[in-house]
């Protein structure tokens, strides 16, 4: 042998986290989705097991979006009816599982009642058989009442419920804990304000393979390194037996993406840049990849075709390789 | 304008100022120093007085509560006399006595070898010699003679005189048949006869020196007889330059931004140091001219301003000071009362933030000549800390912040009179019972106490690991006060001066941050060194706590290594106790000025990984609860 | 493996001398350790020392220059396999694929096209990489011509076939193109004529371990200048190989693997192959050669390459700029803070929570925190005016009066003395921002 192959002997593993729970386990979900169990820095399969692949996920929004034009062939026919939105994303899009994203709640918007958004979720729940992730308006007030209250209406479904902040985690833990879902906790690109987040949660006996966690990753050209870096830190810290730093992470790729001059700036308006319909696909997908590569385990995505490429980069990455001893 | 008065009470002290003149001002020229973190700013809201009769003009009020200015209390510093006035000074506005910390009961030679190997010297000493007289064969000058004879006592070349002293040399030298006494100061190679007396007179000549020690907010001196190395008395106030801001920064900006903001600085320190050896000599009987050799240890800004050297660029980047090293200058040129001849030295400085005092404590703890890796820290403002062995020394300062001192805190002290200590809460009711220092009502909260505050509100629930007050317990302490949330330690009617004692959410804010820089500070040298924790054999405590400091306490909010409490000494005033040694070992001197360039300065605010260590510290104990097993395998 | 300050301490003479310009051997050593300063700093190490040191500091991958001139691209020379460890240096240099059958000038101009500015940065393809599909010596050396008479970009020749390789090379060698590539067969006159010709040679193998033999074989032959390829093209084989190649020779030192790596997307469509490129920037990869051509789809790669090689450790800067949160009118107070990213970001989202809308004006303090910054003398009063001067903030609002964080309370005077705006001290911690904004603005 010219060369022996060198591989890092890990301690630990990600924790694996089940999305969704079907009729036998409490739910009414059709099937579950794990994430998470990795025993090896992302995709390398010579060193250490990798379960579960990564999921992408598609945006349904409670109210209709003011998304960019170029969207509009895609979801426009469903932009006002969530449960069919939903159903979209997932019989023609193929998308792993679907977010909702609870936008109505927010006072700025339509500022719609927690029962009003426990019933739009429940509707979604209605119209797909996939697990489902359930985010909030973004208003950390609000979130606090609508989250719990989606949570009691939906109890034993094993959403995931986001995002808990360390303003407001204590009401949505304490909903996720009773109501039996999952939760995501966000942190500001700071992994050990990421830690301690996981560890006051945690400590409120919410068990860590119930955690799932956003490190707030940017847009390409947006400081995405920064999240890529932390996330990265986090999956080594998890190899190595950081029992806090190792829950899944999920990345809001879309949502990012889409507030960028990138994905928006016209073709005609920044003709030096290339075709805006190709280029914003690609500015979403390439920060998906790059994500995918720190570690990411759920991917929120927003364009079908960016969607698409992404999953094809996953099934590659995930063929199997090995180096002889 | 005619002159108005101001009359002070309950000093019952009046002094004549110029209409206009402020509140803060006015009390200085009175003799009275008020507290003023922000040098006189409007900002900090210390200085309170209560106007009692007559007018003044105010300018600002600040961040003073309705209920402060309905009874009658404005900012000294932002008003200003414009008739008779009597100005009530409540007590919690003065600076006052407190325990300067001395040393003695701490730390001596059984611990770490304090004083060990090096000879007993001093800098400055008395010296009986008998010279053989001139012939016409033997026909060498007076002077050359002299310094012959010397030079086989005192192994040095190079010996001086000055004139003064060597007009007076003939006679003296042949009034008792060429036997003299000298007194000569020896500092480095360089020697020097500061005064001579007919006959062997050293048993009645006296000769006395000072060790100083300047702190940023205390200033410390130790009276020595230099004949037997032993000290006569020892005494310790504020620094009066607190007037002018509580931290360095502070001060170098008023040194460098306000017009004669440099010699007012200096003044300052000299006055505080000329009143405490005014006091000293007074006590002890001794007159000013015996003390001839003075050594000051104190951090590079306190130096600087020490001796009138401008510290303004030690605070911009790149962080440099004038001098490392400073002349030895004599006491006339600085205002000393002491002879004007004597000699004060200053120990070097290592870089911008780690000064003399460092390498004072760094001297007497003998650092550099152990095997074994030790950790020095000085938990003040600065934050100043050493680890090392005989092999090689690191240095760095981690900018703690005043919080330690009771400075930013709502209700901070220092460990005087009526400082709470301790407290217990019940973890049922949160009812609170507070320890004080002197068993009487609680006044504020000193450093010891501001940390077992933290352990003990974590311990019970009442903040989370984060810091923040948990406003969802039912307990009324727990309550929005003028600065957000808050909870009350002691209610009025049990506290010295009437008000509620309380903790703040911004104050733990203040805590966490002071106590994330030292441990950040300690985990950067270490990595910087790549060590480990463990690997340290032992740490030494210097500074504002003394022995109060609960270790348990300090480990269990993440500010000390979790490491076993017995590795841990305390040094006390390390660097009065360097600054005496050095007073009468001219070795230790000269080791001094070996360490100060031995040491490896580390500067933190390059890079990322101390910000890293700070932010992942900024937690109880530590985000990384693994770095403390005995504090987390509690629950 | 590399040595620790304090064991490199050890070797050095100890004597504080500061002729290497540290203060201290210890300082010089850390310095040493960090890949900082040379250990020919150094003029009093003994033999035996720069010995065992210079073979521990030695550069872990080999540095190769492809091209000339301005042009010239730097492969390698990386010391890290995280970014968070220290940095990357050397960006992924990218190579876009022309065949030699193509019509040459208008491919060449093409890629000449593909530059790109976006946020004050300058992005640009490095390399025209030129493949030998004819099979023809004249064709191939015609077209090698062309891209040269066509672009001063860096060139990659592919062509395995020894003869037909030399007539291109030849013909433009003063351009030190990428020879691409020796493999078991031609090894030997590959290597040869890269010698005679002072090119860079690509070694493509068959699997990491053919690599391996191969590079040793060459570098037998005594060359060294070399650009790996593991010849594999499956995208999750080129991850494990790419990711082998730099721990190898990073961690263990491994000689054989110490140079840069270069790898080619297997994909047809084009979107395809910019996500499996931006794997293949993301882990390793010195060079990647791709078919794309299109400005959006090179520009979403090049942007990846530009974000993961930045510094790191320098503070996260937000851009001194003026910010308005919300729909402000003249009437909205303005907050003074500091550009450190997470300061910033900390107001912003206080600023955004009170619900009323302000300006937010980040002092340019080299990204530190307002304390700190207060501390060093970067926020001052002077800085605040001079950062409402550059933001044109008095034809913004209708007023004179800007919110002070409540930490610099003392640098009310000089402020306002310095803008002749008034000074409303706000609070200290950005959380009470909204208490504050709704007591003085609501």
């Amino acid at each position: 042998m010219a060369f022996s192959a060198m591989k890092e002997k890990y301690s630990s593993q990600v924790h694996t986290v089940v999305l969704g729970a079907t009729k036998e386990e409490g739910g009414t979900r059709d099937y579950t989705i794990t994430v998470g169990g990795e025993g090896a820095l992302p995709f390398l399969h010579f060193e250490g097991e990798v379960p579960h692949r990564p999921v992408v996920a598609l945006e349904v929004w409670d109210v209709v979006p003011e998304w960019h034009e170029s969207l509009a062939p895609y979801f426009g026919d469903v932009y006002n009816d969530p449960a069919a939105w939903a159903k979209k994303c997932v019989m023609e899009y193929n998308a792993d599982l679907v977010v909702l994203r609870l936008k109505g709640a927010d006072p700025d918007v339509a500022d719609a009642s927690p029962e009003d958004c426990a019933k739009v979720v429940k509707d979604v729940l209605a119209a797909v058989g996939c697990p489902l992730i359930v985010l909030g308006c973004g208003n950390p007030e609000k979130d606090s009442k609508v989250l719990p209250a989606v949570a009691e209406a939906t109890s034993g479904e094993k959403l995931l419920i986001g995002v808990a902040d360390q303003e407001n985690y204590k009401s949505i833990t304490a909903a996720c804990i009773v109501h039996n879902h999952n939760i995501i906790a966000g942190s500001p690109i700071d992994i050990n304000i990421c830690k301690q987040l996981n560890i006051l949660i945690t400590e409120m006996n919410l068990p860590a393979d119930r955690i799932v966690i956003d490190p707030t990753t940017a847009a390409l050209g947006y400081g995405l390194e920064y999240g890529y870096s932390i996330m990265e830190r986090a999956r080594i810290g998890a190899l190595q037996g950081d029992k806090m730093l190792a829950m899944p992470i999920i990345c809001n790729v879309g949502h990012e993406v889409w507030r960028s001059k990138e994905a928006n700036a016209s073709s005609e308006d920044y003709p030096a840049w290339g075709d805006q319909a190709n280029r914003s696909i690609l500015w979403e997908a390439t920060t998906a990849a790059a994500l995918l590569q720190a570690g990411a385990n759920i991917l929120i995505m927003r364009h079908p075709k960016a969607l698409a490429l992404v999953k094809q980069n996953i099934e590659e990455l995930m063929v199997p390789t090995s180096f002889d001893d | 304008m005619d002159k108005v008065t101001v009359l002070f009470t309950p000093d019952n002290v009046a002094v004549q100022v110029e209409p206009g003149t402020s509140l803060l001002q006015a009390a200085g020229l009175a003799g009275i120093s008020l507290v003023s973190s922000c040098g006189g700013d409007g900002t900090c809201g210390r200085c309170l007085v209560k106007v009692e009769d007559g007018h003044v003009r105010v300018a600002e009020t600040g961040n003073l509560s309705k209920k402060a200015k309905q009874s009658g209390l404005v900012l000294a510093c932002q008003s200003f006399v414009e008739s008779n006035v009597v100005i009530g000074i409540p007590s919690m506005s003065r600076l006052t006595e407190h325990q300067v910390l001395l040393d003695e009961n701490q730390l001596m030679e059984e611990d770490i070898g304090t004083d060990e190997g090096f000879f007993f010297r001093p800098l400055c000493r008395v010296v009986e010699l008998t010279l053989s007289p001139p012939t016409l064969a033997e026909n060498v000058a007076d002077w050359e003679r002299l310094q012959t004879a010397l030079r086989n006592v005192i192994d040095c070349s190079d010996i001086r005189i000055s004139l003064p002293v060597l007009r007076r040399l003939p006679e003296l030298l042949r009034t008792d048949d060429w036997r003299v006494t000298v007194i000569v100061a020896q500092m480095n190679d360089c020697a020097e006869v500061v005064d001579i007396a007919a006959g062997h007179v050293q048993k009645e000549l006296n000769l006395y020196g000072l060790a100083i020690d300047i702190g940023t907010t205390t200033v410390a001196i130790n009276l020595i007889d230099l004949k037997s190395g032993l000290p006569v008395g020892q005494k310790g106030s504020y620094n009066r330059q607190a007037s002018f801001g509580d931290d360095v920064i502070s001060r170098i900006i008023h040194a460098s931004e306000a017009s004669g903001g440099l010699p007012e600085l200096q003044s300052a320190v000299i006055s505080t140091i000329n009143d405490l050896v005014a006091e000293l000599l007074q006590l002890s009987n001794i007159d000013a001219h015996d003390v001839r050799m003075v050594t000051v240890a104190g951090n590079t800004t306190m130096t600087h301003l020490f001796l009138g050297l401008s510290p303004k660029y030690i605070r911009l980047e790149p962080y440099i000071p004038l001098a490392a090293s400073t002349p030895a200058v004599r006491a006339s040129e600085l205002g000393l009362n002491i002879n004007p001849a004597a000699y004060v030295v200053c120990f070097p400085s290592v870089a911008s933030y780690v000064g003399g005092d460092i390498v004072a404590g760094t001297l007497v703890t003998n650092l550099a000549q152990e095997e074994r890796i030790i950790l020095l820290i000085d938990i003040g403002t600065n934050g100043e800390m050493v680890l090392g062995n005989k092999d090689w020394l690191v240095t760095a300062a981690c900018s703690a912040g005043p919080a330690f001192e009771g400075g930013g805190i709502t209700f901070g002290m220092r460990a005087m009179k009526g400082a709470i200590d301790k407290i217990k809460v019940d973890p049922a009711t949160f009812d609170v019972q507070v320890s004080t220092v002197g068993r009487c009502k609680a006044q504020g909260i000193c450093g010891s106490g501001l940390i077992n505050c933290l352990a003990t509100l974590r311990a019970v629930g009442i903040i989370d690991r984060t810091g923040k007050l948990q406003t969802d317990l039912s307990t009324p302490r727990l309550r929005q006060g003028d600065d957000g949330w808050e909870f009350v330690l002691v209610y009025g009617n049990d506290t010295a001066h009437g008000r509620d004692i309380v903790i703040t959410e911004h104050d733990i804010k203040n805590l966490m941050r002071a106590k994330a820089a030292v441990y950040a500070g300690i985990r950067s040298m270490l990595q910087a060194v790549q060590l480990t924790e463990d690997m340290i054999d032992c740490v030494l405590i210097a500074g504002g706590f003394g022995n109060c400091l609960n270790i348990r306490d300090a480990i269990t909010i993440g500010l000390l290594p979790d490491l076993p409490t017995e590795k841990y000494r305390f040094i006390g005033n390390s660097s009065l106790k360097g600054a005496r040694l050095a007073l009468i070992s001219q070795q230790a001197w000269q080791e001094a000025q070996l360490l100060g360039s031995k040491m490896t300065y580390l500067e933190l605010s390059a890079g990322n990984e101390f910000m890293d260590e700070f932010m992942s510290a900024l937690f109880l104990p530590h985000t990384d609860m693994t770095r403390f097993p005995s504090v987390t395998n509690l629950k | 493996m590399a040595l620790t300050g304090l064991e490199i301490f050890k070797q050095l003479p100890k004597t504080n001398c500061k002729d290497c310009g540290h203060p201290t051997c210890l300082a010089f050593a850390m310095a040493l350790a960090s890949g900082k300063t040379s250990l020919d700093k150094c003029p009093h190490i003994s033999e035996e020392a720069k010995e065992t040191l210079g073979a521990a500091s030695a550069p872990p991958i080999a540095l190769v220059k492809v091209g000339t001139g301005d042009s010239v691209v730097e492969l390698g020379d990386e010391t890290e396999l995280f970014r968070h460890d220290k940095r990357f240096y050397h960006p992924t240099a990218i190579a876009v694929l022309v065949e030699d059958t193509e019509n040459i000038a208008d491919r060449v101009a093409e890629i000449n096209d593909l530059n790109f500015d976006r946020v004050g940065l300058h992005y640009e393809i490095d390399m025209v990489a030129l493949q030998c599909v004819s099979g023809n010596v004249d064709t191939f050396k015609a077209a090698a011509e062309q891209v040269a008479a066509n672009t001063n970009k860096a060139m990659v020749l592919i062509c395995e076939d020894v003869a037909v390789m030399e007539a291109a090379a030849t013909a433009v060698a003063d351009r030190k193109p990428l020879l691409y590539a020796a493999t078991n067969d031609n090894y030997e006159a590959m290597t040869a004529l890269a010698q005679k010709l002072e090119c860079p040679l690509a070694v493509k193998g068959n699997g990491l371990d053919n690599l391996a033999e191969l590079v040793d074989k060459i570098t037998k032959l005594g060359y060294k200048e070399l650009v790996l390829d593991s010849g594999n093209r499956e995208t999750s084989q080129v991850l494990a190989d790419l990711t082998q190649i730099r721990r190898l020779a990073v961690r263990k030192r491994f000689r054989t693997f110490g140079y840069p790596a270069m790898t080619f997307t297997s994909k047809d469509d084009p979107h395809e192959e910019v996500v499996q490129a931006s794997v293949y920037v993301a882990k390793y990869a010195g060079l990647v050669v791709v078919k794309a051509s299109k400005k959006e789809e090179i520009l979403p790669l090049l942007t990846w390459r530009q974000n993961l090689y930045t510094d790191p450790q320098k503070p996260i800067q937000v851009e001194a700029k003026a910010v308005a949160i919300g729909d402000v009118t003249p009437d909205s107070p303005v907050y003074i803070t500091t550009n450190f990213s997470l300061t910033y970001y900390i107001v912003e989202g206080e600023v955004e929570s009170s619900k009323i809308p302000a300006y937010i004006v980040p002092v340019n303090t080299d990204g530190i925190s307002v304390l700190t910054a207060w501390a060093a003398g970067k926020l001052t009063g002077e800085a605040i005016a001079k950062a409402l001067e550059e933001n044109d903030m008095e034809s913004k609002v209708n007023h004179k009066t800007l919110v002070l964080p409540g930490y610099v309370a003392v640098l009310s005077g000089s402020t306002e003395e310095a803008t002749g705006w008034k000074v409303l001290v706000g609070p200290r911690e950005a959380a009470g921002i909204t208490k504050f904004a709704r007591e003085n603005f609501a």
